[in-house]
């Protein structure tokens, strides 16, 4: 009770830190009673706590006894996975070096213990309340859209790409991709060599998906999508649109998706092949119940480009929806729902 | 805990800021405190003193009171004493007086005194020894002076001699006076 009243006496400030491929993003909020009081961004060119960063969180922290910082795990070793049930997760992952949370008693998304460790102890100098899962972040995003109908969800950030696939609440599938690594970007299901020797994207050998066609292509290549031969005529394709999601359609604005430049399109690329090589893992694995996607949600932290798009629509046959997004509003967002604020 | 993997840490109000503050004010509500309680004592112990100091001089008062009184007594005691002794002393030169005024020749067996009159007992060779010798002298002091005689075994006289002083005699002589 006298906790609740010195409580109400203070605003609540939170520090929400996003570190990004070669930065630091910090997102700082003071919300008192009546909302939003005070909020600043700033992106430091440092992976880890520095001075400046450790200056201009302490400024804010020492207002309030009453501050989160909040941290979005970036870590490779993380995931999510169908069960809440720990002899059921241990089907999909170790479960003696992970912790995980339980999401509405239906999924559940771990990160390997030692990520934790290791974001405690890079941030001892300010101390962490909240360590939050992009799968967290991704369900929260879209939680107006997971009760519906199966869709793949997509939160794009600047190294990683967290993939999920819901059908009413319930996860079907989920990998957390990592673009500087390696082994998930050979994953990808570009089987041929030709294919291969096109990942250099060279400017005389750039890949042009829109070159690439349905009837071009070696059936072997499509054995990912083996569920959905029936699919390949026009007429089938229509019927897709009675599927597609209008009312995000509107929302939706094209015209924000940015005009692709050489780096843009390579990782874009990237990223459309991860996701390729995930769809196909999600239809070909047996531990997860294969079920066709039609629709793709994409939470858009970075600025995808127009190609992008194209490629999932053009070459996978879904009907994607690209939300812009802040990740570290989302995180604040996220830590103010976890308070209670 | 519905999202995050950990939980928050702890969050109080008692900032290092305000547990200075907190510490600077229990000190001064303590220290005001222990005044108010010491000043408290210390009234308490004026109050007790106070009071023992009126019970004593209450004491004192009776006492002083009663010692008045003893010295009043002491006094009237000492004034007593001198009465008698000047009494005595008066009496000491009637007795020498009397005794003087004795002849040689008659002997004194008894004397009363009396508070207004003197009686003689003794033995004289004869009468008018005793009436030239004793009862001329007598009657100078005394109004009245009655003798009578009894003859004794050896042919002397057994006498008696009552004298009496008027009581107003010595008042009319003042009143000449």
């Amino acid at each position: 009770m006298l906790g609740k009243i010195f409580e109400s006496l203070y605003v609540k400030v939170f520090v929400n830190i996003v570190v990004k491929r070669f930065s630091t993003v910090v997102y700082i909020e003071t919300d008192g009673k009546k909302g939003l009081q005070r909020s600043a961004e700033e992106e430091f060119e440092v992976l880890e706590l520095d001075e400046k960063m450790h200056d201009l969180i302490t400024a804010f922290t020492k207002e309030s006894p009453y501050n989160y910082v909040s941290v979005l795990d970036m870590s490779q070793s993380q995931g999510a996975v169908p069960t809440c049930k720990k002899n059921r997760i241990e089907y999909y992952t170790d479960v003696e070096d992970i912790e995980f949370r339980c999401h509405n008693n239906a999924w559940a998304y771990y990160t390997a213990r030692e990520n934790l460790t290791s974001i405690r102890k890079k941030y001892a100098a300010i101390g962490v309340d909240y360590i939050f899962s992009p799968f967290s972040i991704l369900s929260y995003f879209f939680k107006d859209k997971i009760d519906g109908t199966l869709a793949m969800y997509i939160l794009v950030q600047e190294s990683f790409l967290s993939l999920a696939i819901f059908e009413n609440s319930q996860l079907l599938y989920a990998h957390h991709l990592d673009m500087m690594k390696k082994e998930d970007f050979d994953g990808i299901h570009l089987e041929d060599d030709e294919n291969d020797g096109d990942l250099l994207l060279g400017e005389d050998d750039a890949i042009d998906l829109d070159d690439i066609s349905l009837d071009d292509t070696e059936p072997g290549e499509l054995e990912d999508f083996a569920n959905i031969e029936d699919l390949d005529s026009i007429e089938d394709i229509n019927e897709f649109s009675e599927n597609q999601d209008i009312e995000e359609e509107l929302m939706e604005s094209t015209d924000t998706l940015e005009e692709a430049d050489e780096t843009q399109f390579n990782e874009d690329y990237q990223r459309f092949t991860l996701i390729q090589g995930s769809v196909g893992e999600f239809y070909k694995d047996p531990r997860y119940e294969s079920r066709f996607v039609e629709n793709v949600y994409v939470a858009d932290a970075v600025g995808v480009t127009k190609e992008f798009k194209k490629y999932l629509e053009e070459e996978m046959f879904f009907n994607v929806y690209v939300r812009r997004t802040d990740l570290a509003l989302e995180v604040c967002e996220l830590a103010k729902e976890e308070t209670g604020v | 805990m519905k999202y995050s993997y950990i939980k928050p840490r702890k969050k109080t109000p008692f900032t290092q800021e305000v547990q200075l503050a907190i510490t600077f004010f229990s000190i001064t509500v303590i220290m005001l405190a222990s005044t108010y309680l010491f000043l408290l004592y210390k009234d308490y112990n004026f109050q007790k003193d106070k009071n023992r100091i009126l019970a004593r001089q209450i004491e004192l008062k009776q006492e002083i009171a009663d010692m008045k009184q003893k010295i009043a007594f002491v006094q009237k005691q000492e004034s007593l004493g001198e009465k008698i002794y000047t009494q005595n002393s008066v009496l000491k030169d009637s007795i020498e007086n009397l005794f003087d005024l004795v002849p040689q020749r008659i002997t004194l067996s008894e004397a009363k005194l009396l508070k207004n009159g003197l009686i003689l007992y003794g033995i004289t060779p004869n009468k008018d020894v005793y009436n030239f010798m004793l009862q001329a002298p007598l009657r100078s002091i005394f109004q009245e002076t009655y003798s009578s005689f009894y003859p004794a075994k050896n042919g002397w006289l057994h006498f008696v001699s009552t004298n009496y002083m008027k009581d107003d005699f010595s008042e009319e002589v003042e009143n000449e006076d």
